[in-house]
């Protein structure tokens, strides 16, 4: 279907029958009809220079608001001397996962451990502080900053646990698939935003007295273990499709079990799931928004949380746009990438 | 010590003590867990046990299909919000499928532009989160809407303001009973007759006039008995009185808000999935079935549509429980769902954190295990049968 179609002109493809003609020029109007005023508020009635909300013409956009909210929307409420640690370890785990896509195969395992080491912990330093550096709360991380660093920290915990549930469910060992399954089914049987509430309430309850655990952390972990389950199942798609004469011939070649899967089902399983663990990060992107319920501010709650300041009245278009066009980019991004890693295999 | 030695390596073993361990750490963890959470809940003076259930709630839920008020108890109200997960969960499975298809369908079409649209549609929504689609239309759109003084008025009986949607009530239900029971006998007749014409056709090859039968029972009958009840029926219509409309009967703005943004979003997922379905059938099934004299329709309905839903069961099964368990997103805007009204407002009033947990995660667990064993159930029953 594709292939007659970049072979076709743009003649025949909006205008090749009467049909075909009839029905692009009625719906070219509807899109005129729509289009244009959403164009005209977005661009051309709209107001992108000033400091407050007397500067914006009305009828149009005001984008001033974004400008002189644009901290916040990147960082929440952040220390403005301190976001450049922000910036720092962003920089730092985009140099990280950089290294990692463009490393010669034979350095990429060792590479790959070490930033597992060192990045996250090093992560979590820069922003909270502590150690040297000005301790910051998590209560006053927020913004974009916030979303990017969920989506990370979460699925640290959620790509290695779903690796090791996938394996349990394949495991010949009874009790090991029995309990993989069990938790697997049921992560994946109850909604996120109930397992965000079930983190925020449950975590301190069953730790030891004395002991807390950060408002983030439990969202973190909550959001960790119930993606662990979909990632679980993205890897097991993976684990199936390897031949079993791959664990059969590592086998009689003498690998212990975990041997053969380190270095002979993993490598392979992993490259075939890629595309679907990618799928289920951007599921996790858009779900981080869930934090919101526990009133953790990240760039879609400080959009919200934008909407009652009393000085920028009546502009929740501008928030939506904006910090939907930013989920928007970034998911987008992510899932042309886990297209091209799937034809790139098709190939 | 070379018998030790074969013991420690024998598989069967090292098998079982794996097991064991797994198991043992497990449980260890379980109890530590059980153990800390009932010393904190003794010392923040947290009760345990069902007994809140039977206490009087005392929640006010302003939108409740149920017979539930103020003065029932605690389990009222979890049922209250089950019946509005429900409720959400059923109108955007069905609204959502229908647009869904809609939209699955023009991206196949052979017209370019309806078929970018489509694609246009697919690509915006699927890389949006829910949540954003939720507070749009909530804070965005309706809130947006003109007051109740200016609503905007659908044929002067239902008005759509940003304090939701009034819409007229029947004063007396009797007649609708009556319809619903004429409209049920009907489907029943076309199922049968269906399956009349199917045996009588494998038995002789003759045809039944099974569209013109289906049209008119699944059709005409309902529309005609619908028209008959609202026609014989007195209806309570909204009328302004002051700040707000009287009578009549007000869909909540969070249960619009609500069935918008899972429609929407649920379509994208559901279109591209319809599209994948039909594009799993190879073309040379509609050029055999051509070729066989079948006509393009005959050919949709008995080749291409059988076999595309048999590759679109299982994920379809999966966006249906998405939507159950995304209807949960309605506790941002306070929608009142059983996470809302439960896990919300009962446990501030109780405290009881894990019971109200436990039940609130069981109604999600048991409704999910029931869709899929009935779409297991239906998926071997459309599967290819090989002989």
């Amino acid at each position: 279907m594709s292939a007659t179609a970049t072979s076709q002109s743009w003649r025949e493809r909006l205008f090749g029958t009467p049909v075909t003609t009839v029905v692009t020029l009625i719906l070219a109007l509807i899109i005129a009809w729509v289009a244009i005023p959403i164009i005209r508020w977005a661009l051309i009635d709209a107001t992108w220079r000033g400091t407050t909300r007397e500067d914006c013409a009305p009828g149009g956009a005001c984008w001033v608001f974004i400008r002189a909210r644009f901290g916040q929307f990147m960082y929440g409420l952040y220390p403005q001397g301190e976001r450049w640690r922000a910036d720092l370890a962003g920089i730092l785990f985009a140099l990280g996962g950089a290294a990692l896509v463009f490393a010669p195969q034979r350095h990429k395992l060792k590479l790959a451990l070490a930033a597992l080491v060192v990045l996250p912990p090093l992560g979590v330093w820069l922003l909270a502080g502590g150690f040297g550096l000005r301790p910051v709360e998590t209560r006053e991380w927020g913004g974009l900053m916030l979303t990017v660093f969920i989506s990370i920290y979460a699925s640290l915990i959620a790509i290695p646990l779903g690796i090791l549930l996938a394996l349990g469910r394949q495991s010949q060992l009874r009790v090991i698939r029995l309990v993989s399954v069990l938790f697997i089914e049921f992560w994946r049987g109850v909604p996120i935003i109930a397992v965000i509430f079930l983190a925020s309430l449950l975590l301190p309850l069953i730790m030891p007295s004395g002991i807390g655990v950060d408002r983030l952390a439990r969202a973190v972990i909550g959001l960790g273990f119930c993606i662990a389950a979909y990632m679980a199942e993205a890897v097991r798609g993976g684990l199936q499709a390897l031949p079993s004469g791959q664990r059969e011939a590592a086998t009689a070649l003498g690998l212990t079990y975990w041997k053969a899967t380190w270095f002979i089902i993993l490598p392979q399983a992993l490259r075939i799931s890629l595309p679907a663990i990618t799928n289920e990060f951007i599921a996790l992107v858009k779900n981080t928004t869930l934090v919101l319920v526990v009133s953790i501010l990240d760039l879609l709650g400080i959009a919200q949380a934008s909407l009652a300041d009393p000085n920028w009245v009546g502009m929740s278009m501008e928030a939506y746009v904006f910090s939907g066009g930013i989920y928007w980019l970034i998911c987008f991004a992510l899932s042309r990438w886990s297209k091209s890693l799937e034809t790139k295999r098709a190939r | 010590m070379s018998k030790a030695l074969a013991f420690i390596n024998d598989k069967r073993v090292r098998d079982w003590f794996y097991q064991a361990a797994v198991l043992i750490g497990l449980v260890g963890l379980l109890v530590y867990f059980i153990r800390n959470a009932s010393e904190n809940m003794v010392k923040a003076g947290i009760a345990s046990g069902f007994d809140f259930l039977w206490r009087t709630s005392g929640i006010d839920v302003p939108f409740v299909l149920t017979s539930y008020t103020q003065s029932d108890n605690i389990l009222a109200l979890f049922w209250a919000g089950v019946a509005n997960t429900l409720f959400v969960t059923a109108v955007s499975l069905v609204l959502a499928t229908l647009l869904g298809f809609a939209i699955g369908i023009a991206r196949l079409s052979s017209i370019w532009l309806v078929s970018a649209l489509a694609g246009a549609y697919v690509e915006f929504v699927r890389n949006i989160p829910l949540l954003f689609f939720v507070l749009f239309w909530y804070f965005g759109v309706i809130a947006a809407l003109p007051s109740p003084r200016d609503s905007i008025s659908v044929f002067g009986v239902a008005f759509i303001n940003n304090r939701g949607l009034t819409i007229p009530l029947p004063d007396a239900p009797a007649n609708f009973h009556w319809a619903f029971g004429a409209i049920l006998v009907a489907f029943v007749a076309q199922w049968l007759f269906a399956r009349w014409a199917k045996r009588r056709k494998e038995a002789t090859g003759q045809d039944a006039p099974l569209l013109v039968v289906s049209l008119i029972l699944l059709v005409l009958v309902p529309v005609l008995a619908l028209s008959w009840a609202s026609l014989a029926t007195r209806w309570d219509i909204p009328v302004l009185r002051g700040f707000n409309y009287r009578g009549g009967f007000v869909v909540i703005p969070e249960f619009v808000a609500l069935l918008a943004a899972l429609v929407t979003y649920t379509a994208g997922f559901i279109a591209e999935i319809v599209r994948g379905g039909i594009q799993s059938v190879p073309h040379g099934q509609i050029e055999a079935s051509a070729a066989l004299g079948l006509r393009p329709a005959q050919t949709l309905r008995l080749v291409t549509i059988p076999q595309a839903l048999r590759v679109m069961t299982p994920p379809m099964t999966n966006q249906y429980l998405n939507v159950l368990k995304n209807s949960s997103f309605g506790a941002a805007i306070a929608y009142p769902d059983v996470v809302s009204l439960f896990m919300g407002s009962a446990l501030n009033n109780t405290g009881q954190a894990i019971e109200i947990i436990a039940m609130t995660l069981a109604v999600y667990l048991v409704i999910g295990l029931a869709v899929s064993a009935f779409m297991n159930w239906y998926n071997a029953k459309i599967a290819l049968v090989t002989r």
